[in-house]
């Protein structure tokens, strides 16, 4: 991290990696549960193949080991800022095109983007232990949904929960290695390791 | 001929020696004197006989001299009335519901008035242009030209091969004696199938809605030559070949859809550089048309709104933005409210603003979604159906053994009835009494009664429902119940 921490921002900064952590690994099972539900209810094959989703920045990256802390959260922040937009034109478009058919899902759904804004909040907070605090959201207006049919935006919405249960497992790797005194020990999987 | 007016003759010279311009004479009816000009062409125009006419032509040397002579006997029966190519003006596709428009003109204008006539329209489709349907369509000309317009609605999405149209005719003119016959075919006019794009690609159609029994047809536009496979919801489908870029399928008999629709999915056999297979798809809901709206009532609770019940009957299956609208329509009044529906919510309510100085209501209630509409109606008397709500801040008071004063308060405007309130009685060990008053309602009153002949030194529990005194309809909710003791006997 860029500057000596006094023994309480340390403190506090571990309290938040902890918590963090923990944040990331309930995410991780709600939104592995929501994958399937969605599959399921969105009547999609599990094992369909989705392009990558634009507007989603990967989860997997080359050289984690040698990123800064600085660099993890600006990373992870602008990934959890990009999946709250996405998540919630998926809510969106699921009460516009089911109504209250579905209630279940779009409940699921809600949870989950609740679960990621606080997260973003989260890793904010971690931001704001540095000199430099997070980067704002302010004059950049999120995208518009892209105009897709039905089924593209189905294979969207698997293609966001799948990429976003990915990032919940880095997360949880980036949020441990900061807790470590020293930076970068071990290495992260490439998309094809990660579990 | 092609106007019954003007008939045009064409010949031939069967001499090879080279030849200068022809004589051309013909006679009106056979009678003299004949009209002669001279023609380089094979082929003139001059006027129907009413019964005959001759005609001689002679064909000259190119220094004019004349070197051979035929005469033509032409007899009214000899001929032969066929009518113009007709020409099509335009052909629209609509491919939201693909449907083609096509118009023509009639080009009734040339003939008399009154005269019937043919039209045979052909649809051809895919790459092999194969004839899809004739149909003839009948009209009667007016000695104008009238625009003729006709819709066909294709069995499948316009997108998915091109379309093409030609027309031709038959004028039955019942008083020409010679020959008649169709005319020639109209060019082909095309509506170009997403498979002639370039870019074009994806699975059609898009998104749509149809009825449960339907038999439907979706094709996947994918690259030339591409080998493709075909699944409606979970089961692979054979593919029907349209054309080197176009394949479909044909659903017959659809069954009702999830909630989320039915995928249409659309994978390449061969995978793309990422190693991922290519996939394209679409959804398919599948439905009912709305049910008739059952034991549709309505009554008011304040004078303010009317609230409008009923039971919506078969579940259409389709939610969200392709779910049922509901639209409540006034007869009386002219005045047209939408509902905010429930989906989820077994019973249907909609609100409707009372009007002022009316109390009858003529309500239709109008029921549509992407698959149909129906309705259901209901006249009512205001006045006859109220329904109070329960009344409120009930109090009882007292300082007698044997009576009680209550007044109690009933939310809503009911000045122009009078009101029943019903008083229950009871208390511990006795059995439990009714006590009816009734008095002329008022707005947003308070209203109050007097209980006289009751025991002293007793604990009673008291409530209150009140409904319309005139005509009954329904009872309020009971009021909440209060407790009074009355005063020891002196």
């Amino acid at each position: 991290m860029a500057a000596a921490d006094s023994p309480s921002a340390a403190l506090r900064r571990r309290d938040l990696c902890s918590r963090g952590i923990r944040l990331a690994g309930k995410m991780r099972s709600d939104v592995v549960d929501l994958l399937d539900t969605y599959v399921e209810r969105q009547g999609l094959d599990a094992s369909a193949s989705v392009a990558a989703v634009e507007g989603v920045p990967a989860a997997a990256v080359e050289r984690w080991d040698e990123q800064t802390g600085t660099q993890r959260l600006l990373e992870n922040l602008a990934a959890y800022r990009a999946f709250r937009v996405l998540l919630s034109q998926m809510l969106e478009e699921h009460r516009e095109q089911l109504g209250e058919a579905d209630a279940a899902l779009g409940r699921a759904m809600a949870s989950v983007l609740l679960q990621v804004s606080a997260f973003a909040y989260h890793l904010e907070e971690l931001l704001r232990l540095e000199s430099r605090g997070p980067p704002s959201e302010e004059g950049a207006p999120p995208p518009p949904a892209p105009h897709l049919g039905l089924f593209e935006r189905k294979l969207r919405g698997l293609g966001v929960l799948r990429e976003l249960a990915q990032w919940a497992v880095r997360s949880a790797r980036d949020l441990r290695q900061l807790t470590k005194p020293s930076p970068g020990s071990s290495s992260v999987p490439s998309r094809a390791e990660s579990p | 001929t092609h106007n019954l007016r003007k008939m045009a003759c064409t010949w031939d010279v069967s001499s090879k020696r080279r030849h200068g311009q022809t004589d051309f004479c013909y006679t009106t009816n056979d009678l003299p004197p004949a009209v002669c000009f001279k023609t380089k062409e094979k082929r003139v125009e001059i006027p129907v006989p009413e019964s005959s006419t001759t005609v001689t032509i002679t064909t000259n040397s190119i220094s004019g001299t004349a070197f051979t002579t035929k005469r033509f006997e032409i007899h009214k029966t000899d001929i032969s009335f066929v009518p113009l190519t007709p020409h099509i003006l335009s052909l629209t596709p609509d491919f939201s519901t693909s449907t083609l428009n096509l118009k023509w003109s009639d080009n009734g204008s040339v003939f008399p008035y009154g005269l019937d006539a043919f039209w045979q329209i052909q649809i051809l489709r895919k790459e092999a242009v194969e004839k899809v349907t004739q149909v003839t369509y009948y009209s009667k000309l007016t000695h104008e030209d009238i625009i003729l317009s006709w819709n066909w609605t294709s069995d499948m999405p316009l997108e998915c091969t091109s379309h093409y149209v030609k027309i031709r005719c038959y004028i039955n003119v019942t008083q020409f004696v010679g020959p008649k016959d169709w005319s020639d075919w109209s060019p082909v006019e095309e509506v170009p199938g997403k498979d002639t794009d370039p870019n074009g690609g994806g699975v059609f159609p898009q998104d749509t809605v149809v009825a449960v029994g339907s038999d439907v047809t979706i094709c996947c536009v994918h690259e030339e030559g591409q080998q493709i496979q075909m699944t409606y919801g979970s089961q692979v489908y054979p593919v029907i070949h349209l054309s080197s870029r176009s394949s479909a399928i044909r659903v017959l008999n659809a069954s009702a859809s999830d909630t989320s629709g039915t995928n249409v999915v659309c994978s390449r056999s061969e995978a793309a550089i990422d190693g991922t297979v290519l996939i394209d798809g679409t959804v398919l809901f599948v439905g009912y048309a709305p049910d008739v709206p059952q034991n549709l009532s309505c009554e008011t609770s304040n004078f303010l709104i009317i609230k409008c019940t009923w039971k919506p009957g078969r579940p259409s299956g389709l939610y969200g933005k392709r779910g049922t609208n509901y639209s409540l329509f006034e007869r009386i009044s002219g005045k047209n409210v939408s509902c905010e529906v429930d989906e989820m919510n077994r019973e249907r309510v909609c609100g409707f603003p009372v009007l002022a100085d009316q109390n009858n209501y003529d309500f239709i209630l109008g029921v549509s979604n992407p698959i149909g509409q129906t309705q259901s109606s209901l006249l009512v008397d205001l006045t006859q159906r109220v329904h109070p709500k329960t009344p409120e801040k009930l109090t009882v008071s007292g300082n007698s053994s044997t009576s009680v004063h209550l007044r109690w308060f009933v939310n809503g405007s009911f000045a122009e009835i009078r009101l029943l309130c019903q008083i229950e009685i009871s208390s511990g060990h006795s059995e439990r009494k009714m006590h009816n008053v009734s008095m002329p309602g008022g707005k947003f009153s308070t209203y109050t009664a007097q209980l006289n002949t009751l025991h002293p030194y007793t604990k009673y529990q008291f409530r209150v429902r009140c409904s319309a005194a005139d005509h009954f309809w329904r009872w309020s909710d009971w009021s909440r119940a209060e407790e009074h003791t009355t005063l020891e006997a002196p």
